[in-house]
């Protein structure tokens, strides 16, 4: 069987074998399509080869430099479920351009998706989870997709792109219900593929500034409230010192219960009256 | 042994890499270092794997709860330090082909035949390697332990101890000392496994993964042992200090 | 013959750094760098300083419980991450010792030897602007090149004070600071539960926790916790205030030889002779 041209389509750009190029894989693709016209994801607008290199073109690299990106997202297990954070902001630089935008996503039922970085990189990984999901809901089954397989694909997705030296800059949460081993499932992926499962997870400025917090007060059989009480601990220290956050976030559940949430965007209280804030030098006279 | 010079510790450049362009994106590297160490002593009828669980990358930890220590097949312990994306990507591969191995002879790989094929495989990626630096550990035909000590690109030779990663420089030398035994060149031959019970030995890998957690930054939170005798595998954990 | 163009730079000769340039940078690989965590922070009566107690050189811890809050003043201590070498010599030490006659003061650093002096000649406490002038005028000069980021703080007549000064010769006023490598990780701590007019108990449990998030997640940071209390009522120097993990494990039996495990392949003994008869008197 060979891999599939559809689905990671002509987004990708360069870095893809296009139609002609290959005279030969194309007519092994048409071969192939002929077995198996009935695969929805094999669709006419094919156009080319995925994670391969386009000979014409030669070794090329893409997202060398991140334009709009989003900072840190926050996620924690506790005793029914998993709840992520990150704010609504999505920077040019470091202008705040973008202050309403959703970094969180749905998949399916039981998973969320949350995303650092570059903000058009995610959007073509949104349509490859929608691709997926959608195979997944044509075959019906009642068997949806786990979060551990989402979390599966998105590594192998990120590890591929880093093979070809044209990463996807993000850095991915995961966290969601896992149904069949009945718990809750949390994990992270970065840009270069490399991954892992915890109790805790924060990307970016999140893993200096959240993870201690965590660390610190994580417990396994936290309630919901105590979970969301440490997530949100936790933001107040982000947005204090992280530049690129906002506050204005979201918050997003899943539990076994059934479809994850993702909250309204709400804000939190800051403390800026601290006595010495007001008048820093006020015991130091003749500071400079 | 060991001549593969470490690609990107900070700053492998793409663009260099493929020939003339001029430097401007040194900021990105498809590599990564994220620390632990691992190692693996050989017994008479026993070998021992082990592994520290901290997965790390710069000054930050990202977990304290990374299994290094992989079960290839019921004879074939793998661990692997390094960059833990390639590694394992390299460990999905080789289980994959252990699996084929299975399907073919109706019967799972013994721990040379995995040796050599984890060599082949690492070369494979000669130019592009994977940066992982790894330990297999098995009981061979006779059921004698076994250990095969790597480098990023393939090179590999069957010894009796090996320890690899961020700990190696301090733990080796240990080893050295405490079971080297007679070279395998003497006649008439003699066993070289290492004269240690396995209680002893493991007593003794406890004690070289403290001392490494004590002065290595990227060694701690947990190690993991791997015990393989006649029995099958017997998995223990201790912890290690989490600063 | 040199450059004739070096004459107009007023006797300095450059010519080096065109060389540097080319060979890519000059970089200092001599100083150690080592990473920290140092904290501080202002309660009712006065300030609480935090240091972790690990020194890194590269990969390897190199000292396990080294000192990082450095003397200045007997009421003001400082704080020190970055080039050890340079928080050493800006910052200060003393000990003391005993001779037949008298008791003896070392006094080394930089800061701390200007202040001594001064109280000296003026007769009054030191105050902490002082050190902080000092420092920062120091730091400037050096644009950058002496590397020492610290954490000051010092109790005078006008209150508690907390300064940090960074390698560059800025400067804050601040209700509470960190720096170092573990510099987020104990800001975290301080930005989730900080309070204005804290008691002293609080502020140093506050200020332990914040080196302790140092530690256990930065790994430039690590093994003890140390602190200091300077208030009206005096200073207060707390050395190894919490040891917050010991070794897991020791090897029972130790590492003994048995004796002849070197082999032994000759022995030679010689007579040794001296060329003095009697042994010089010292005045």
């Amino acid at each position: 069987m060979i891999p599939s041209r559809t689905s990671h389509s002509s987004s990708i750009g360069p870095g893809v074998v296009p139609r002609g190029a290959d005279p030969a894989y194309d007519e092994e693709v048409k071969r192939e399509y002929d077995l198996r016209k009935n695969i929805p994801h094999l669709g006419k607008g094919s156009k080319g080869r995925p994670f391969s290199i386009d000979p014409n073109v030669g070794v090329m690299t893409r997202t060398q430099t991140p334009y709009v990106t989003g900072t840190s997202v926050l996620a924690v297990k506790y005793k029914d479920g998993v709840l992520m954070a990150c704010d609504t902001l999505a920077c040019y630089g470091s202008t705040k351009r973008y202050k309403s935008i959703q970094r969180m996503k749905l998949v399916g039922k039981y998973t969320v998706v949350g995303f650092t970085g570059e903000l058009s990189d995610f959007d073509y990984i949104s349509t490859l989870l929608d691709e997926l999901e959608m195979t997944d809901f044509c075959q019906d089954d009642e068997c949806p997709r786990t979060p551990k397989e989402i979390y599966n694909y998105l590594v192998r997705v990120m590890y591929n792109r880093r093979n070809k030296f044209d990463p996807l800059w993000n850095s991915l949460v995961i966290s969601g219900w896992d149904y069949v081993e009945k718990k809750p499932f949390l994990g992270c992926v970065g840009m270069i593929g490399q991954h892992y499962v915890d109790d805790h997870v924060a990307t970016g400025f999140g893993n200096h500034l959240a993870r201690p917090l965590f660390r610190e007060s994580w417990k396994e059989e936290m309630t919901e409230q105590e979970a969301e009480k440490l997530l949100k601990s936790a933001l107040l220290s982000c947005v204090m010192r992280d530049k690129q956050m906002m506050n204005k976030f979201q918050l997003s559940k899943i539990t076994a219960d059934g479809p994850g949430e993702i909250s309204e965007p709400f804000a939190i209280d800051t403390r800026w009256g601290y006595e010495n804030y007001v008048n820093p030098t006020k015991y130091a006279p003749g500071a400079w | 042994m060991e001549t593969y010079d470490a690609v990107g510790e900070n700053n492998f450049n793409p663009s260099s890499y493929h020939g003339n362009h001029t430097k401007q994106h040194a900021t990105w590297s498809p590599y990564d270092n994220n620390g632990g160490t691992v190692m693996a002593v050989a017994g008479e009828d026993y070998v021992i794997c082990a592994a520290d669980t901290r997965m790390s990358t710069g000054y930050s930890i990202m977990t304290r709860q990374y299994t290094k220590v992989d079960e290839m097949s019921p004879k074939t312990l793998m661990a692997s330090a390094g960059f833990m994306a390639d590694a394992a990507t390299l460990k999905k591969l080789l289980k994959g082909r252990c699996d084929q191995y299975q399907f073919a002879n109706n019967k799972p790989i013994g721990c040379v035949a995995f040796a050599q094929m984890l060599s082949n495989t690492l070369y494979m990626r000669r130019f592009f390697p994977y940066y992982a630096f790894n330990i297999v550990a098995g009981l061979d035909a006779e059921g004698k332990g076994a250990v095969f000590t790597y480098d990023a690109v393939g090179s590999y030779e069957r010894t009796n101890y090996s320890c690899q990663g961020s700990g190696q420089q301090l733990i080796m030398p240990v080893l050295d000392n405490q079971l080297k035994t007679v070279s395998p060149l003497v006649l008439p031959a003699v066993s070289s496994a290492t004269p240690l019970s396995e209680e002893e030995a493991i007593d003794l890998i406890k004690d070289c993964f403290a001392t490494a957690g004590e002065r290595d930054i990227y060694t701690g939170d947990a190690v993991e042992l791997f015990v393989m005798n006649k029995d099958g595998i017997r998995k223990e954990t201790m912890p290690l200090k989490t600063d | 013959m040199q450059d004739p163009d070096a004459f107009d730079l007023g006797g300095f000769e450059f010519s080096a750094s065109s060389h540097n340039a080319k060979e890519g940078g000059f970089t200092s690989k001599l100083a150690t760098k080592t990473g920290t965590t140092i904290s501080g922070v202002i309660y009712a009566d006065g300030v609480v300083l935090g240091a972790d107690t690990r020194s890194t050189n590269g990969e390897t811890v190199a000292d396990k419980n080294c000192e990082k809050i450095h003397y200045i003043a007997p009421n003001i201590y400082c704080c020190g991450a970055g080039t050890a070498a340079d928080t050493e010599a800006v910052t200060g030490t003393y000990y003391v010792y005993f001779s037949i006659f008298q008791l003896i003061l070392i006094l080394k650093g930089m800061v701390s030897s200007a202040l001594f002096l001064h109280r000296k000649s003026t007769l009054r406490e030191s105050r902490v602007v002082s050190a902080q002038s000092i420092l920062k005028s120091h730091l400037f000069k050096y644009q950058g090149h002496v590397g020492a980021a610290l954490v000051l703080g010092g109790f005078d007549i006008h209150g508690p004070q907390l300064f940090t000064v960074y390698p560059h010769g800025s400067s804050d006023c601040l209700p509470y600071a960190t720096m170092g490598s573990g510099s987020l990780a104990a800001m975290s701590i301080f930005e989730s539960d900080y309070k204005d007019g804290m008691s002293e108990d609080e502020a140093k449990l506050l200020v332990a926790r914040s080196i302790r998030a140092g530690i256990f997640n930065d790994l430039g940071s690590g093994s003890n916790i140390d602190l200091c209390v300077l208030s009206r009522a005096g200073t207060k120097y707390l050395r190894n205030f919490e040891i917050p993990q010991e070794r897991t494990y020791i090897r029972a039996e130790g590492y003994k030889f048995k004796t002849g495990t070197t082999v032994i392949n000759k022995r030679n003994f010689q007579t040794a002779t001296s060329t003095t008869t009697e042994p010089k008197k010292i005045l």
